[in-house]
């Protein structure tokens, strides 16, 4: 009951939300609204030969079409609900199997986590691509879940090691000892004492980590790695586009800003989480 | 006949760069100069995006090859034309036996190497068995199984013995290059007998070509040839318009010709390709083993809108895997054309009338991808549902091509003359009439050409008529040149870019 009292008191020694908090929060908040929306109504039908090859923009099709006259807006509006899907499901993905492996390691004797720390490094230096390559391979062809997959697998590393980090800093001070000779378990240490410690840092960049998967899911989409056809992503969207880049620019175009705008939204969004997060600002 | 192999049916990407898709070739109709008011010394720059890997054919130096030596610094006892016939060249003159199995070719005489040696009927034996070697990775290489002994009886007198009649033999010589028997180093350096010989090749940015001036035949109306090798069409587009090369062989997207074809500093000229692009279903496997099936599915892919799509208003509609340029063409495009409603009635008859669904493995790069999206929409207005599997080039080759485990692929086939493939049961879409294959094979022991040329028609009706693939379009050819290039070859035969007749006005 306190808490809810003193909450809004709390929030105002911090001062404003920060701008980029706020124009982040509308860049994604805006492109989640889109895909939302995309699951119930779209312009036009997105396999529908809607119009005539390449058509300009006009107000029936407002970033006019692509080569086999698909509707450009509607697939770059199916493509927001892919590239959020494909991100979510990687974070989701990589913060699991991060965290676990990051704290394993904290928590493990010397030895033990040597080897984490080599086998982390180890997993770092794997690009995307070869995992996800690795993994379409050993499944039924390229698919949306072979890409979060790929793509969570190789983000959950960079989560693990700065967890680890974060992890064993934590556990060196004074008072973990002290909950430790006071019998605390391992599991309420790990909850009650490291994971709301560090979880600012961490969430700052797992939000990072969701722009670069943004990017990441565009790419295997572009080489025929992640979402195959007809779901329209933004990535492939570009491959397409590039054919006819000297006559039809936007259908590059059009799929790149949206890309651009919901990774610097993201990006905002991190830094906006990271400056709330930050003590120096509380006594600003 | 040639049953082709591995890297030489398949189109560009399938070795990004490396593969040649369109073919190019030669003619010298592109453009006869007005009277001598071309330079006959100037060095002409052709760009492309097929450099060579290495610079011996019987080593797997892709089609780049063809496009730079075939006919320039190499030449064969025999050459394709531009019209898809067969000329003699370095063979003067050819005697048939009786029973077609002994071949005479009297050798062109005066002709020498680039190091200066004479051609002898030794060179020729050794350059066909370098061919037919076991470690030659030639593509002509079961084309030639037939020969079963080579003889020189004197300097100037080859010949050749064969196990069965073969009516394409010198079809098939004209992929011989004749090398020097003295030649080492294949792969890097060349002793033909063509106009050019090499000058220099700086891998990975162009190789050049310089006139031999002891070549036996007419002179090149230029003095060399620089290829210069891009991995990007729009670089490639760009050379051209800042003058960098003087003629792109082959063009890939209609789109970037817009910017050549309203400028008067250029030329686009469109020739004939012999690049398909196949919806190929694995025969074998039901439903596609169903006659039924295939013809439904061929009427309701509207092949126009398609190329449409794809190419804007170039390219070609074709009804059978038979692209004009070869000798058994036959219009039909009216066979199972464009007709959704019977095609809905033939998938009822054929026990399929809710449709079915299949799994579609589509190459990963233009323009597989989009077109198999078109498919996707055209096949589910009729109930078919097509489930798109993108796949890599390599895996292409071997989950399609080697093992065979596909439903149905898109693919581009870039050969002249190669329906033969449908008499080959053991091809990668498994087509097995019995008719075919021995329709394919009669012909080949044909005595004439007009009856091979009979017998191939009658195989390629009945190809047709049994909807063994879909055949979408023929892709175009276009060359664009600068307005000062004229006499390039225009037409895609098997990537051949014949140059010693380009001419580059003062």
């Amino acid at each position: 009951m306190s808490d809810l009292v003193s909450l809004p008191a709390t929030t105002r020694t911090r001062g404003p939300l920060p701008r980029a908090l706020l124009v982040g929060l509308f860049i994604v908040g805006l492109q989640l609204v889109i895909a939302l929306m995309t699951l119930v109504w779209t312009p036009y039908d997105p396999s529908a030969l809607a119009g005539q090859r390449l058509e300009a923009p006009s107000l029936i099709h407002l970033a006019g079409t692509d080569r086999l006259g698909r509707d450009l807006f509607t697939l770059i509006m199916i493509g927001a609900r892919i590239a959020l899907t494909v991100g979510c499901g990687a974070i989701l993905i990589g913060g699991l199997i991060g965290v676990t492996i990051g704290l394993a390691a904290a928590f493990a004797a010397r030895t033990l986590d040597d080897v984490f720390a080599a086998g982390l490094d180890i997993l770092i230096a794997f690009p995307t691509l070869l995992i996800a390559m690795l993994i379409v391979a050993s499944s039924d062809g390229a698919s949306l879940w072979t890409a979060t997959l790929a793509i969570g697998v190789a983000n959950s590393a960079i989560v693990a090691r700065l967890t680890r980090i974060l992890g064993k800093r934590v556990l060196a001070l004074d008072y973990i000892t002290a909950a430790r000779i006071s019998g605390s378990s391992w599991l309420s240490i790990v909850f009650r004492h490291v994971l709301p410690n560090i979880w600012p840092t961490l969430m700052v960049n797992l939000a990072l980590q969701f722009g670069l998967a943004v990017i990441a899911e565009a790419s295997l989409s572009y080489l025929g790695l992640g979402t195959p056809p007809p779901n329209a992503s933004w990535g492939r969207l570009l491959q397409e586009a590039q054919a006819t880049v000297q006559t039809a620019p936007l259908g590059a175009i059009a799929p790149g800003l949206a890309l651009v705008a919901l990774v610097i939204g993201i990006n905002l969004l991190a830094d906006g989480l990271r400056d709330l997060s930050d003590p120096a600002r509380r006594s600003a | 006949m040639s049953n082709l192999r591995g890297g030489e049916i398949l189109g560009k990407g399938m070795k990004a760069a490396a593969m040649a898709t369109a073919m190019m070739l030669v003619t010298l109709a592109g453009g006869q100069a007005a009277a001598a008011d071309f330079d006959p010394d100037a060095t002409i720059n052709i760009g492309s995006l097929y450099e060579p890997q290495n610079l011996d054919n019987t080593a797997g130096a892709g089609q780049g090859l063809n496009e730079a030596f075939n006919g320039n610094v190499y030449e064969a006892l025999f050459s394709l034309a531009d019209d898809g016939t067969v000329q003699p060249a370095l063979a003067k003159d050819t005697k048939i036996s009786e029973d077609g199995l002994t071949y005479t070719f009297a050798l062109q005489p005066g002709v020498t190497f680039h190091s200066g040696k004479a051609l002898t009927s030794k060179d020729v034996k050794f350059s066909i068995e370098r061919v037919t070697s076991a470690d030659s990775k030639s593509s002509r290489k079961n084309s030639l199984k037939p020969i079963t002994s080579i003889e020189t009886p004197d300097d100037s007198t080859v010949v050749i013995k064969l196990s069965s009649r073969s009516i394409s033999l010198p079809y098939n010589l004209s992929y011989v290059s004749i090398v020097s028997e003295t030649a080492k180093d294949l792969t890097s350096k060349e002793d033909g007998t063509g106009p050019y010989k090499l000058a220099s090749w700086r891998r990975g940015s162009a190789l050049a070509l310089a006139r031999f001036d002891g070549y036996w035949g007419a002179k090149p109306s230029n003095g060399d040839v620089v290829f210069h090798y891009f991995t990007e069409a729009t670089a490639l587009n760009n050379a051209l318009l800042t003058g960098a090369v003087d003629i792109i062989t082959s063009v890939q997207s209609p789109d970037s010709l817009a910017q050549f074809k309203d400028n008067k500093d250029f030329t686009v000229a469109e020739g004939k390709s012999t690049t398909k692009l196949l919806l190929a279903y694995n025969d074998r496997v039901a439903p596609f083993d169903n006659v039924k099936v295939r013809k439904a599915l061929a009427r309701a892919v509207d092949d126009a809108k398609l190329l449409k799509a794809v190419w804007g208003d170039y390219g070609t509609l074709i009804g059978s895997f038979v692209p004009p340029t070869d000798p058994w063409y036959v219009d039909l495009t009216k066979t199972d054309a464009y007709d959704p409603e019977s095609a809905k009635a033939l998938l009822k008859e054929a026990g399929y009338p809710d449709g079915f669904s299949f799994t579609l493995d589509t190459p990963n790069y233009d323009p597989h991808p989009i077109a198999a999206q078109f498919l996707q929409s055209e096949l589910a207005k009729v109930g078919v549902k097509v489930k798109i599997n993108i796949i890599t080039a390599n895996e292409w080759y071997t989950k399609v091509y080697k093992a065979h485990d596909f439903q149905a692929t898109l693919q581009e086939h870039v050969n002249h003359r190669d329906i033969v493939f449908y008499g080959n049961p053991d091809f990668y879409w498994g087509y097995n009439n019995p008719e075919v294959v021995d329709l394919i094979k009669q012909a080949e022991a044909s005595t004439t050409t007009d009856e091979q040329t009979a017998k191939l028609k009658k195989a390629n009706e009945i190809i047709a008529e049994d909807a063994a693939s879909n055949w979408l379009y023929l892709y175009p050819q276009i060359v664009v040149s600068a307005k000062s290039v004229t006499g390039y070859p225009l037409n895609g035969l098997n990537a051949q870019f014949y140059v010693s007749g380009i001419k580059k006005a003062d």
